[in-house]
């Protein structure tokens, strides 16, 4: 506990004194506040729209494979750390769980899920 | 403040991060600042301490380069390049502060004036552009919520994008941009107005062209007039494809190899053939061409030029000159007109013209019906045109990369559409 | 004081390794380009730039996200930082060696994504909004390599603390004992410090992207930020791959501190050498390619663990 303790600490320290820095360059050169400075560079005119605005994320389905991965990820660590006690029984175990999640990389392949354009 | 003298005394030791603007004329001296190790062109004029304009500016040019201006954060440096004797700039008066450097000493100019700019001393402050709000703020709370009308005040003032339809049944927001002259990855003065959605280009369309065609006497136009010897001819052509060559691998994320080759292409000689071949055959034939460029921006019609050769079609002009046939001279073709195809092919024509200037002494050749030019038969320039139909369903990487492999010139252009001959 | 004495630690390791990693950087770039090779101009050059940027004044846009734009390359730094803490640099020796470090690491490393989108997102800018989308995309690619590797390397160690990984090395390195994880790893630690051939939120075809429109000390933290993730990244390499602190004649940390900067001077020549990948074909390449490999790496493991096994 006390190491994660240190940890949180590291990133604290970390950011803030970032933070701090970022404060301080302010406080030295302040940021211009005319209006033709401020306009986002695009190589000519400024834009016309704010540039926020609903952006079609085309990897959603490759968003969708990344979690059924990502939730198998969180099954192999406890698995990791049992192995060898285990032996051959888990690694089959294990081999199964993938091989099912495998055929999604399949599937996903087949339907384009990794390309987009 | 003897902290900040030292600090500035420091750091005026680095490069000084410049953006680079290419005027009438300034092309490949604005790409031979790459090579100079005092001066570090940027990205973004954000990144920039200073803006340095090669060549003249123009009407179509100037709204960006002023914009680009105000960009830089002020205190900022401003500089025009101009070759030795020439006539002023009317047009750079409307840049505040500009410095007009004539000839040689332009970056010992910019050294002094970046120390000074980093100890505290010199530096514009003044905008270009006047300082109004191009969408005033019409709410009333601190978001411009509020205030009367249907939805309130608008934030910012500038409105959000609309909805539009999408090849694959989401209708979803569309953003309308023009990516302007001044963009650097693209050739100086290709204006790209893109409908985007998401990462990919629906519609493009391209923009004005800032240049009026006042291009200088290159020695492929001289050559429609007189006879001029093969080797200048193809000295010229290998310059022209090794500086467009430094220029697409600084786009491709290669700047210190683009470097290594645009110093090869400003001091290159005929004997300098086989350090092409070497340098360039495992550049396009390489794994990591393949990957950002196989396959995409594929155009197989015979549009002339390395273009067209790059999709196999055996068109030349000079495959019908004799002086060319005695040399031995075949044109070199590639298969797939994709943007690999491309890149590959302007290596081997380097490399080709290189091995032309070598073997052709003093020979000379008279004036042609046709003179082939790096990017074709001078006068033809069907390319621009062609670009939207091309990039369009693009992903913006792959649309960056096909224009670059196209090896636009924007002057040549703009007198090929007929504004002055 | 533990805890301070480790935050110090922190300090020093990224404020030598970034500098050395830009250093060496600096050196790459002029030996590629065949430009002059003054060496000892080019070793004090990421100070001059560094100074450079801290006397300009930092840009702003119109309508930017203001608390996203401050914090992004802060939480960058911090995520680093912690990253790097799980790792030590000798056995006793290091800040927070936790029982699940490759845990504690691969969370700090999933969450570079959001502070990369958020700095893409921040300025209300077309090039940065994009490049921030891309880099979603490519850290969901390769966020699997990372994790699934680490987890192969953790098999025969039965543990997940990044020290027990390192004793398991005791006798032969990682990287002979399961071929394929280092090179995975490797990719997966360019694409999370988006260096070299997987720059893509940073790509000159998005003219900087989310590097576009940030200026002076906003500007130098970013990138001391993705030198921190690169570092911290390459120390978690020479770790779980390369032994560690194994080593002879010279004292553990200094064997620590070699590998960390040989692998970071293996990814600076990348960097020079290798062009940038479009994102699509990363995204095809690392689902289909990259990701059975890592799958195939962890039963490989597996297997000659137990059969290593006494």
């Amino acid at each position: 506990m006390v190491a994660l303790g240190a940890a949180l600490v590291v990133f604290l320290f970390w950011t803030g004194s970032f933070l701090a820095l970022r404060w301080a360059g302010d406080a030295l050169h302040p940021p211009p506040e005319t209006a033709p400075s401020r306009v986002p560079f695009l190589g000519g005119r400024g834009p016309e729209t704010h540039a926020w605005s609903r952006f079609h994320v085309r990897y959603y389905a490759m968003a969708l494979v990344f979690l059924a991965f990502d939730m198998e990820m969180v099954f192999m660590y406890p698995w990791a750390v049992v192995f060898l006690e285990e032996g051959l029984t888990a690694g089959f175990e294990m081999l199964m769980f993938i091989s099912i999640l495998v055929l999604g990389i399949l599937y996903g392949w087949r339907e384009g899920a990794f390309r987009w354009a | 403040m003897g902290l900040r003298s030292w600090a500035a005394g420091v750091a005026s030791g680095a490069p000084t991060p410049a953006f680079v603007v290419a005027g009438a004329g300034g092309r490949w001296a604005a790409e031979e600042l790459f090579l100079e190790p005092r001066v570090a062109p940027t990205l973004s004029p954000r990144a920039a301490d200073a803006l340095i304009v090669v060549g003249y500016l123009t009407e179509g040019l100037m709204p960006a380069v002023m914009l680009a201006h105000d960009q830089i954060p002020p205190p900022r440096l401003a500089f025009q390049w101009l070759p030795d004797g020439a006539p002023d700039d009317p047009l750079a008066a409307m840049l505040p502060g500009v410095r007009v450097v004539e000839g040689g000493g332009l970056v010992e100019v910019i050294r002094d004036a970046h120390a000074g700019l980093l100890a505290g001393r010199g530096g514009g402050h003044e905008d270009a552009w006047p300082d109004v709000d191009p969408a005033p703020w019409r709410g009333i709370g601190p978001y411009g919520q509020g205030g009367k009308g249907m939805t309130g005040g608008v934030p910012y003032g500038r409105p959000l994008t609309g909805r539009a339809d999408d090849r694959d049944g989401l209708k979803l927001d569309r953003l309308d941009v023009r990516v302007g002259p001044l963009f650097p990855a693209f050739p100086p003065g290709l204006e790209l107005i893109v409908g985007l959605q998401g990462d990919v280009a629906q519609e493009v369309s391209v923009g004005q062209n800032p240049f009026e065609g006042a291009l200088e006497d290159d020695v492929f136009r001289r050559a429609l007039r007189e006879a001029v010897p093969i080797a200048e001819l193809e000295m010229a052509r290998a310059r022209s494809h090794l500086r467009w060559l430094a220029g697409a691998l600084r786009v491709a994320g290669l700047p210190s190899l683009g470097r290594r080759v645009l110093s090869l292409a400003v001091r290159a000689k005929p004997a300098d053939a086989d350090r092409v071949s070497r340098l360039g055959r495992p550049l396009a034939r390489g794994r990591g061409l393949r990957w950002l460029a196989g396959g995409v921006g594929a155009l197989r019609e015979d549009l002339g030029g390395p273009v067209g050769r790059a999709a196999g079609h055996v068109s030349d002009a000079r495959s019908g000159v004799d002086e060319y046939r005695a040399l031995g001279f075949e044109p070199v073709t590639h298969e797939g007109g994709d943007a690999l195809a491309r890149w590959r092919q302007r290596v081997a024509e380097a490399e080709q013209s290189l091995r032309l200037a070598d073997a052709a002494g003093d020979a000379t050749v008279g004036p042609p019906d046709v003179v082939e030019g790096p990017r074709g038969p001078l006068g033809a320039g069907p390319l621009l045109e062609l670009l939207p139909d091309v990039l369009v369903g693009m992903e913006w990487g792959d649309l960056v990369t096909t224009v670059v492999s196209l090896d636009l010139d924007l002057e040549e252009a703009a007198v090929g559409a007929g504004v002055r001959a | 004081m533990r805890v301070l004495a480790g935050v110090l630690a922190t300090v020093a390791a990224m404020g030598i390794g970034v500098y050395l990693a830009a250093a060496l950087d600096a050196l790459a770039g002029r030996v590629v380009g065949r430009g002059r090779l003054a060496v000892g101009e080019t070793l004090a050059l990421p100070a001059r730039r560094g100074l450079g940027l801290l006397l300009r004044p930092r840009a702003r846009t119109e309508r930017p996200d203001a608390e996203a734009w401050a914090l992004a390359p802060a939480a960058l730094a911090g995520l680093a930082a912690v990253g790097l803490a799980s790792i030590p640099l000798a056995p006793g020796l290091s800040v927070a060696d936790v029982s699940s470090g490759i845990v504690l690491f691969g969370a700090a490393m999933a969450l570079v994504m959001v502070a990369v989108f958020l700095q893409g997102w921040a300025p209300n800018s077309v090039h940065p909004m994009i490049a921030g989308y891309r880099f979603v995309a490519q850290a969901l690619s390769y966020e699997m390599p990372l994790a699934l590797v680490l987890i192969g390397a953790a098999l025969p160690a039965e543990s997940l603390s990044v020290g027990a990984i390192v004793e398991s090395q005791a006798h032969l390195w990682n990287a002979i004992r399961q071929p394929l994880g280092m090179p995975l790893f490797l990719i997966a630690v360019a694409g999370l410090a988006f260096w070299g051939p997987l720059a893509l939120p940073e790509g000159e075809d998005l003219v900087g992207g989310t590097s576009a429109e940030v200026s002076g000390a906003a500007r130098l933290t970013w990138k001391v930020a993705r030198l921190m993730v690169l570092v911290a990244g390459a120390a978690m390499t020479a770790a779980v791959f390369l032994g560690g602190w194994h080593g002879p004649w010279l004292p553990g940390p200094a064997w620590s501190i070699l590998k960390t900067l040989a692998v970071l001077a293996l990814l600076v020549w990348a960097r020079h050498r290798l062009a940038r990948v479009p994102i699509e074909r990363f995204v095809w390449v690392s689902w289909v390619v990259l990701i059975p490999l890592a799958l195939l790496d962890v039963f490989l493991a597996g297997a000659q663990a137990l059969w290593a096994a006494p």
